[in-house]
């Protein structure tokens, strides 16, 4: 009996003191410090990646090229930026990696004066070199060191052809684009203007539209009652697509359209997926980004001076419904 | 010796040292979690504290814009002080995560200073318009700057998300802590503080139970107690106690003892001395004429008969006097002599006695006829009733402390019986005996005599004769107490 009773106390001893060790060791123990400050200032590079459209699968596979670009060359790279076409917030971010004077800025080029002032006269002053990404900004304008995406023109040129093959050298074609007159949608318009018209029985009707949401929906629904006998539809700013097919199949079938975009916009691949399109024309973001990070570094190096002021142009292909199944 | 006092305290130290070790354990405990309490908020308020001065620069230079004193200068200046030190605080603050983030965050506050310079460039130019450009070119940088602090504060939340959880991790399991703290305190005071009442309380009780065993009056139980302080020196001078209580009532009892025999040995003599009186009548008047006689049949030629007489007188004087004072065995032997003369005598070819006597040990004292009635046993039992007679055989031996008196018969013996009792000091017979004086009288007189019980050893068996042995010590042991 007494035997039994050290036993046990013994027992109870121990228990207690295993569990006040672990406690105490789980209290005492822990990690104290806080994750390390880098003392040494690291002298890289910090380039940053300023687009309007954050989030979109078009940038996103930008970004994804410049971040793999940046980390194989071991230089500091963010993607700042806006959402959903927000110029102000766009200009702003622009302005403050002006004013953080980082070493480079690859900035998805607008028209507009306020870019145009901050790239030529702000980045000028703190000496920041500016390449333009996807779409890009005239150097006389923006006096960006160079262009990297795909050839603009010669996308047009590819949709106008596609149309041609598609439809006929017969019909109504409408043409949707943002009234900013971005450079890259003139160059694209142009692209299918120069080969339109050659063809006197098409005619070309262009609808320029503000790019809030409420805006393209009464521009398409206005152009639907304009033009009743509309054959094809080309979304020039891809960010109208979504919506654009979207009216449009509210009033008639998509089907007899022949509708054509760009990837850049977030609903072009998979309205083309669900065969809503006809036709996108692919370019290649991811290179895009790999490019465009390769040459600012390059710059920055001194490697490769000056760099090529007419542009780095990308892989651009035709998408078509059939294929993309 | 003051071990109960020790006991306490060690274990009121034990107590105290736990206790302290307890405190100093959670004092550096406290101490540390301060010290990151007061990191983490010192890199949240420096961060803030840019903003601040930031704002307050572009608030001086308003001020110094508006109205260009010498005193919204300095306060400018100082402003510009206060962003550099706020500037230079934050660079601890720099990590792996937010590098990116605190370069442009740098370069934002020199891109105030330098926007801020450029005004008052400007300024001192004259050329307002500019200024008024650099101006609200700084407060963009300002507001700016605010942007980024936050950014960083977020930045700042999310790497030491980790950091904050287990900081909030800790202080639970610091509660835990605490309530197992408690119970194994808890659980070891009581053990310690149970042994060490027993420790003290069982000594006390065993002491308890041994006095009550004494003052019931067992004085032979020996009181042990386990026990290594006070209490055990307490049960040793009880023990010791006890042990001279124990002593003295044994001497008392021996001396009690002592008396009492004494006593006996008196009345013995007394019985004695009244049987001679009362056998021999007038014996001055019996020995007197014993001698004429003896003289008579000198006178006449029976020389024969003179001797016998002589013997028989000599017999009686020693018979009459020595009876209640000790002798030496040379007396005895002497009176043995004379009385196996007369026998002799009597018997004459019937007797035959074989005397080794060791004269070393002669010196020895004993009780006065003590021999004498023994042989006289010895005669009456062998030689009278055989008509060929017997042996008799005397020897004197000693050994280291004792002497060895023998008498030795080859007559008919005697039963176990009669042995027993004769040992035991109750046959009372005394019927032909010539001094009057029986072989138990000899023992119980030996016994008494020497104080001791082993002194006379028979050996017999009906037909086979008998032995009679006399241990005398050669020290009485009267002769020490005396």
């Amino acid at each position: 009996m007494r035997k039994i009773g050290i036993v046990l106390l013994c027992f109870l001893c121990v228990v207690l003191f295993y569990f006040t060790f672990q406690s105490a060791e789980k209290v005492f123990r822990s990690n104290w410090e806080m994750p390390e400050h880098a003392i040494e200032p690291v002298n890289q590079h910090r380039v940053v990646l300023i687009t309007k459209n954050l989030d979109t699968p078009f940038w996103d596979q930008v970004a994804q090229g410049a971040r793999e670009q940046a980390q194989k060359e071991g230089v500091g790279l963010e993607i700042w930026g806006s959402y959903g076409n927000n110029r102000e917030d766009f200009l702003e971010k622009i302005e403050i990696a002006i004013y953080s004077k980082v070493d480079g800025i690859i900035v998805q080029g607008i028209n507009s004066d306020e870019f145009n002032e901050l790239t030529k006269i702000k980045a000028s002053f703190y000496n920041i070199p500016i390449i333009t990404v996807a779409n890009d900004v005239p150097i006389e304008e923006s006096l960006r060191r160079t262009y990297v995406g795909s050839d603009q023109y010669l996308a047009g040129q590819m949709i106008a052809e596609q149309l041609l093959f598609d439809m006929g050298t017969e019909g109504e074609v409408v043409l949707m684009s943002d009234s900013h007159q971005e450079y890259y949608q003139k160059q694209r318009l142009q692209g299918i203007a120069d080969v339109l018209k050659d063809y006197p029985n098409i005619q070309t009707v262009n609808a320029e539209t503000p790019d809030s949401r409420e805006q393209i929906i009464s521009t398409t629904q206005d152009i639907l009652n304009k033009v009743p006998g509309a054959d094809a539809f080309i979304a020039v700013n891809a960010d109208f697509t979504g919506v654009m097919v979207q009216e449009i199949g509210k009033r008639f079938q998509i089907e007899p359209y022949f509708i054509y975009s760009f990837d850049d916009g977030s609903d072009s691949l998979p309205l083309l997926e669900q065969q809503k399109l006809d036709g996108v024309i692919g370019q290649s973001p991811k290179t895009m980004g790999n490019v465009s990070v390769g040459l600012i570094i390059k710059w920055l190096n001194d490697e490769v001076v000056p760099l090529d002021k007419k542009g780095y142009l990308t892989d651009i292909r035709m998408l078509k419904a059939k294929e993309a199944r | 010796m003051n071990r109960i006092q020790k006991k306490i305290w060690s274990l009121t130290l034990v107590v105290l040292f736990i206790m302290v070790i307890i405190w100093a354990a959670l004092t550096y405990y406290n101490q540390k979690t301060q010290d990151q309490y007061n990191a983490i908020l010192q890199r949240y308020l420096s961060l803030n504290e840019v903003t601040a001065a930031s704002q307050d620069l572009i608030t001086d230079l308003n001020d110094y814009l508006l109205q260009p004193s010498e005193a919204n200068l300095n306060q400018l200046g100082a402003s510009k002080a206060n962003i550099q030190e706020a500037k230079s605080e934050i660079l601890i603050l720099k990590n792996e995560d937010n590098e990116f983030a605190m370069a442009n965050y740098m370069n934002l506050i020199d891109s105030l200073m330098e926007t801020t310079d450029r005004s008052l460039m400007y300024q001192k130019q004259q050329e307002t318009e500019a200024s008024t450009n650099e101006f609200s070119e700084a407060t963009r940088i300002s507001n700016y700057i605010s942007e980024t602090t936050l950014t960083l504060i977020d930045t700042e939340l999310k790497t030491y998300e980790r950091l904050y959880r287990e900081i909030i991790e800790r202080s639970n399991e610091l509660k835990k802590l605490g309530i197992w703290l408690l119970l194994l305190i808890t659980f070891l005071l009581l053990l310690m503080t149970y042994w060490f009442s027993k420790s003290i309380t069982k000594p006390v009780q065993k002491l308890t139970q041994s006095a009550n065993e004494l003052a019931k009056g067992r004085f032979d139980l020996p009181i042990k107690v386990e026990s290594n302080d006070e209490i055990s020196f307490l049960a040793e001078t009880f023990d010791r106690m006890r042990i001279n209580i124990n002593n003295l009532f044994m001497e008392i009892q021996e001396k009690a003892q002592l008396e009492h025999e004494l006593q006996q040995n008196k009345l013995l003599l007394k019985e004695s001395q009244l049987q001679s009186l009362q056998n021999q009548i007038n014996p001055h008047f019996l020995f007197n004429t014993l001698n004429i006689m003896s003289k008579k049949a000198y006178l006449e030629g029976a020389e024969e008969t003179s001797d016998l007489l002589v013997s028989v007188a000599g017999l009686l004087r020693y018979n009459l006097k020595r009876l209640d004072k000790p002798v030496t065995l040379h007396e005895e032997v002497i009176v043995l002599k004379q009385y196996m003369e007369i026998q002799k005598a009597r018997f004459t070819e019937r007797l035959h006695l074989h005397m080794e006597i060791d004269e070393s040990s002669l010196g020895v004292q004993m009780p006065g006829l003590t021999l004498q009635p023994v042989i006289e046993n010895a005669v009456i039992h062998t030689i009278e009733p055989s008509e060929e007679g017997g042996n008799i055989w005397f020897r004197i031996s000693h050994s280291e402390n004792i002497v060895i008196i023998e008498i030795e018969d080859d007559g008919q013996g005697m039963t176990e019986e009669k042995v027993k009792q004769i040992l035991r000091g109750n046959s009372e017979q005394t019927e032909g005996q010539s001094t009057g004086i029986g072989f138990s009288n000899v023992v119980k007189r030996l016994r008494l005599f020497y104080g001791q019980e082993d002194v006379i050893e028979i050996q017999s068996a009906i037909g086979q004769g008998t032995n009679v042995m006399l241990k005398i010590p050669k020290k009485r042991r009267n002769d020490e107490n005396d």
